[in-house]
């Protein structure tokens, strides 16, 4: 299972700092919000959106604005920060940027940051990924 | 007062590594490719790392009576070890010793081994 244009290979050298992509907006709709409400794929109806919607929509945002997600990248850290309630059926809107990468005890970290906002324009949360990023400085595939 | 947060178990399957990779589109070949992931450090699938992470933002809501987690909470996870389909995942949430205060609060996710495959550190607003 490995759709084509789902994944990216963006060299470390070649991830742009501070470059600003989207907004692109995400529906949370019932399906979603349920089948993240309790265990993965178990739907548990819900009015609000849980918080493991954000995670999902930085995936997405990260997918959209690197044309893919980065294969064979592993996630380090993550952080959320939880601003406005997000109702279930709600449009977000995500902007995302790399806020950093750097190299550390060997390994190439990449740090992207997420803002995301209600279609009323009310920050709902902000996030970043720490990535371990699957090629260092200057490393061709 | 900080709530009692309940442990809270998730038993991870490659069937929750695939439907996450639908919910998600993240098609990383380390979670969905077993042929790929097999030649990789990892040796065979692992599950997204938010995966390891819905144990702990269950027994959040579970604790707090909520379905979303209230404004002004802050998570900040640690990934120190991979979860592997078969994987039971527990998350254990209390109230943090370092720095302490009112709100702060301490997560790990072990895995069925006692392996810690997440540490957290939470922030809830006061008066949750």
């Amino acid at each position: 299972m490995n759709p084509a244009g789902q994944l990216s290979n963006i060299l470390y050298d070649d991830v742009p700092v501070g470059e600003r992509r989207g907004p692109y907006v995400e529906r949370v709709t019932p399906d979603l919000a349920a089948r993240l409400a309790g265990e993965i794929g178990e739907p548990r109806l819900v009015r609000e959106a849980p918080p493991a919607i954000f995670p999902v929509m930085f995936l997405r945002a990260l997918r959209r604005a690197m044309g893919g997600i980065p294969a064979g990248s592993v996630l380090a850290k993550q952080e959320l920060e939880v601003d406005e309630p997000v109702p279930v059926g709600a449009d977000l809107e995500i902007t995302t940027w790399v806020g950093e990468k750097y190299v550390r005890r060997d390994r190439p970290y990449v740090v992207i940051e997420f803002d995301v906002r209600r279609d009323d324009g009310a920050r709902a949360a902000t996030g970043r990924k720490v990535i371990v990023w699957p090629t260092g400085p200057g490393e061709r595939r | 007062m900080t709530p009692a947060f309940p442990p809270v178990d998730s038993v991870v399957t490659q069937r929750t590594i695939d439907v996450y990779a639908e919910l998600s589109g993240d098609y990383n070949p380390l979670h969905v490719d077993e042929d790929v992931a097999a030649a990789s450090e990892f040796g065979g699938t692992i599950a997204h790392g938010p995966i390891a992470v819905q144990s702990l933002f269950r027994s959040l809501t579970a604790g707090l009576g909520a379905s979303a987690l209230p404004v002004g909470t802050t998570v900040q996870v640690t990934y120190r070890a991979p979860v592997r389909p078969g994987d039971t995942v527990t998350a254990h949430v209390r109230p943090a010793e370092d720095p302490a205060g009112p709100g702060r609060l301490a997560a790990e996710c072990v895995n069925q081994d006692g392996v810690t495959v997440v540490s957290a550190s939470v922030t809830v607003p006061e008066g949750q």
